[in-house]
């Protein structure tokens, strides 16, 4: 299909070295002598979106790229789909480079932007697939068999004769997904396909591209700031923040990676004293392992380092006489969001726990 | 072939969304024959008081218009509502959906709408087109002259229409480039001869207006002058390989391919 | 005005002053964010410079009520009395109905009308310094043009100007009001404008037209927002005539503010009605 060299691992789809991209900004001042320097000399500067980001994924892999609003997800997706020139780096998509948008390439992949839509407005959903199977130069039969397919698996087939504008937001993201992959395309990119559904339609959207990969083989590639959208749907994800790639894994290995320390929790049978914060933490002995993260009357809570768990466990227990202890691991939804806040630097647990979603694991009873 | 099946859907789907608002055609048709007896009074009022254009007589005069009329109905059909969504694009990103089809971006940009806007223009244009050379005693016009300078005219049109379009790449908060240049245009309603030199030499060198109405309508007059015959293809091929580069410039920016 | 109220109209007065300048001010910081589309549509109206070329050439050959020089004043006149009236109310009205942004505006204790007309008033204060260099530069490249109207002519061409914008703003509103009827409300529009083209005199002056079809053209709200306040600047229309169209222009504004305000009232009730 193209000359360029077969990537090492057959199996090996997509491969981006070194990826950069520094967009130009012109700067503005404000006031009217400002804006006719402006205009008469512009001043830039250089915005790092993405820096130095290198991975591979292999064909048939659910990516999630995750990170906060302006982390560089959704630059890194339009690179690898050739919608930009890396400035720096160099990306192949089964051995092509996306960025000449070669018609072959072109007919490989999707893209699908939750924010905008490419239905017609005013047509029935039908009228955009139809246009598109010419576009993409699908034969009749073939056209007929995927809407068919696509329509039964999205639940979408008594729609596709109204007017889009009369469709639901849900209803509509479900027409744009099957007018995207009405050319039987083997790479999805998603950006965002989930912003702003309900979350019956947020649930309908992550099974039918689970479904889509398991059954065509389609290696999927989507950002989200949906924790939801990844937990269910990854298999692995790309951890993006302020443009370098901070974390490449699965949820598992980014759970211990970002919420590495296991939080102990002490009932006390009266007011915790700060001597008593002092004697569990070590008085130093544990160096850094340990961390007091709240006291609540009776009640006071640690950040514990897995190794100095035991230590700080018997030393509590020997001295404080607690009513109730328990060890928790902070759920993933936690550590998950702390990256999307853009802060990833502490090591601290979360002590608010705002997602439903159960821990992942817990060593012992989770808190009533 | 290809392209000429999924131009019949283009077209086809932009009919069928603008079906709802077909009413609107009975007034835009009223409009555009108002329009025209507007201009064609006034071309009247010039040929009032042994006035009127140089080595054109009224009716010859009336050519011009109806060729005008003619671009007009092109504009309102084919460039306005195409080229106007350029900056659409460029604003909701939505060029991205384009940019990824397997199919050329410049043609997916220029041609994905046809409106029924303009038809009327188009139509009255004929008739007045007709008028004009059947009264002037051309009533066989030279339609096989004609047929370069009047495809030139309109792929002239296209390409000065696309430029100033495309500039929404760069500027996507000015969204009414192109009515400054719909304005300058309306000097193509008159043969270049009713304008002093100054005029003449901006509407042939700068805004090449001469080339799209007074050249076309010289031809099926059969009195051209062979020089302005022969330039009117080649301004024609220059300003089209001209916006073709300038698309390939505005989507490597957009792309950052260029700085 | 009654001894028991004193005071009433002035608070009134004031109360009404305070409210246009808020929302000129609105206006105006919001225009100024469109100010390079401003020059652009200040430069997209180059019709009556095409036509001040195309008069001026016609004139020298046959024989015509102005002379050369007077015609480029004149359509340089046009020029700047079109910059000084655009209206667009009834895209802002369509935007409204159909958008339906109508509501939360009923809810304020003040006109939406007042709030167009402060738009536009806006509009014409930012767009008037660039209008302005368009003319100075217009005196540089043919300085033959120039002339200083007396002080009078002046003050009378200002005044008609505005009232010119008046009566094209309650037009236009008038029929912006059909926008509660029919979608096609700027369809008609267009065939107003085109009226308004060729009879108020952007076309040709309308001392060029034949007696019969002028002594018509006179009795219509055209000629005044237009001709009228461009041939005032040259000077040299009889007393007599000038007086007439005021009478007319004053006629029309009348009859528009009436039919305006029925139809916007007319108009609210099937706004209700229908439930938006």
């Amino acid at each position: 299909m193209n000359e360029h060299a077969p990537p090492a691992d057959a199996a090996t789809l997509v491969e981006a070295r070194g990826l950069s991209r520094i967009f130009r900004v012109p700067v503005h001042g404000e006031g009217t002598g400002a804006a006719l320097r402006h205009f008469l000399a512009r001043r830039y500067k250089d915005v790092v979106a993405v820096d130095d980001v290198t991975f591979s994924i292999r064909r048939g892999e659910r990516i999630g790229f995750l990170g906060a609003n302006g982390a560089g997800k959704t630059t890194t997706l339009k690179m690898l789909s050739g919608l930009l020139l890396p400035t720096k780096g160099s990306v192949r998509i089964g051995g092509v480079d996306p960025f000449p948008k070669a018609p072959a390439f072109l007919r490989r992949i999707a893209l699908v932007m939750g924010n905008k839509q490419q239905l017609l407005w005013d047509l029935p959903a039908k009228e955009t697939f139809r246009l598109n199977a010419a576009i993409y130069g699908i034969d009749d039969a073939t056209y007929a068999r995927r809407v068919d397919e696509l329509a039964t698996m999205l639940d979408v087939a008594r729609l596709l004769d109204q007017p889009v504008r009369k469709l639901s937001l849900g209803e509509r993201m479900k027409c744009e997904l099957l007018a995207s992959l009405i050319h039987g395309p083997d790479v999805l990119f998603l950006d965002e396909p989930t912003l702003g559904l309900d979350v019956n339609a947020q649930v309908a959207v992550r099974e039918f591209l689970r479904r889509y990969n398991e059954t065509t083989g389609a290696t999927i590639l989507l950002t989200s700031h949906y924790m939801a959208d990844i937990t269910a749907l990854c298999d692995r994800v790309l951890v993006i923040h302020e443009g370098r790639l901070i974390f490449d894994g699965d949820l598992r290995a980014l759970a211990r990676r970002f919420a590495p320390r296991k939080e102990l929790r002490l009932e006390l049978p009266a007011a915790v004293t700060a001597a008593d914060v002092a004697h569990v933490a070590g008085d130093g002995v544990a160096g850094d392992g340990v961390a007091h993260v709240a006291t609540d009357g009776r009640v006071v809570r640690f950040a514990v380092d897995p190794a100095q768990l035991s230590a700080t466990l018997v030393r509590a227990l020997t001295t404080l006489n607690p009513v109730d202890v328990t060890v928790t691991e902070p759920p993933i939804e936690d550590s998950i969001a702390r990256i999307l806040r853009g802060d990833t630097g502490g090591t601290t647990p979360t002590t608010t726990a705002t997602h439903s979603a159960p821990a992942t694991t817990a060593t012992t009873e989770p808190r009533a | 072939m290809r392209i000429a099946r999924i131009l019949s859907l283009f077209w086809r789907t932009s009919w069928a969304a603008e079906a709802e608002y077909r009413g609107n055609f009975v007034f835009a048709a009223l409009a555009s024959a108002g329009n025209l007896c507007a201009s064609a009074c006034s071309l009247w009022l010039f040929y009032q008081g042994g006035g009127g254009f140089p080595g054109w007589t009224f009716d010859e005069s009336l050519v011009v218009l109806g060729l005008f009329s003619l671009y007009t109905g092109v504009v309102g059909s084919v460039l306005a509502p195409n080229l106007g969504r350029i900056v659409q694009h460029v604003e909701q990103g939505t060029l991205e959906f384009v940019l990824l089809k397997p199919l050329d971006s410049q043609l997916q940009v220029s041609l994905r709408v046809l409106s029924p806007w303009g038809l009327a223009d188009v139509g009255w244009g004929v008739v007045l087109l007709v008028a004009g050379l059947a009264r002037s005693g051309h009533a066989q016009p030279s339609l096989l002259w004609a047929i370069v300078p009047l495809s030139s005219g309109v792929v002239l049109l296209y390409a000065l229409w696309f430029l100033v379009a495309t500039t929404a790449v760069w500027f996507t908060k000015i969204y009414n480039a192109t009515e400054v240049l719909r304005g300058l245009l309306d000097a193509g309603r008159f043969p270049m001869a009713a304008y002093p030199a100054a005029y003449r030499f901006v509407f042939i060198f700068i805004v090449p207006v001469a080339f799209l109405t007074t050249v076309p309508g010289e031809a099926l007059l059969g009195r051209a002058s062979s020089s302005m015959l022969a330039a009117s293809p080649f301004v024609a091929a220059v300003a089209f390989v001209a916006a073709r580069a300038f698309w390939g410039r505005a989507m490597r920016r957009y792309t950052g391919a260029s700085g | 005005m009654s001894a028991l109220q004193p005071t009433s109209v002035g608070d009134r007065i004031r109360a009404g002053w305070r409210i246009a300048r808020g929302l000129f001010r609105a206006g105006y910081a919001y225009m100024t964010e469109y100010r390079a589309e401003l020059i652009l549509w200040a430069l997209a109206n180059s019709l009556p410079f095409i036509l001040m070329g195309a008069w001026t050439q016609a004139s020298t050959r046959g024989h015509f009520a102005l002379s050369p020089l007077d015609l480029v004043r004149y359509f340089l006149a046009v020029f700047v009395v079109r910059q000084l009236t655009v209206v667009w109310v009834l895209w802002e009205v369509e935007q409204q109905v159909q958008g339906g942004k109508l509501a939360p505006q009923l809810l304020q204790p003040v006109d939406p009308a007042w709030r167009h007309l402060m738009n536009h008033v806006a509009e014409r204060v930012a767009r008037l310094p660039f209008a302005a260099s368009l003319v100075v530069l217009f005196f540089a490249l043919y300085p033959a043009a120039f002339f200083v109207p007396s002080a009078m002519t002046l003050a009378l061409f200002l005044v008609l100007v505005a009232a010119a914008f008046l009566l094209r703003f309650l037009v236009q509103y008038t029929l912006a009001m059909l926008c509660f009827w029919t979608e096609r409300a700027s369809s008609i529009e267009q065939l107003n404008f085109v009226l308004y083209m060729f009879l108020g005199g952007a076309i040709a002056p309308l001392d060029f037209f034949p007696p019969a079809v002028r002594a018509v053209a006179d009795w219509t709200p055209f000629p005044s927002m237009m001709w009228l306040p461009c041939r005032v600047l040259l000077g040299g229309v009889p007393t007599a005539e000038v007086a007439r169209a005021v009478a007319v222009l004053v006629g029309w504004c009348v009859v528009f503010f009436v039919a305006s305000r029925l139809l916007w009232r007319a108009g609210l009730r099937r706004f209700s009605a229908m439930g938006a």
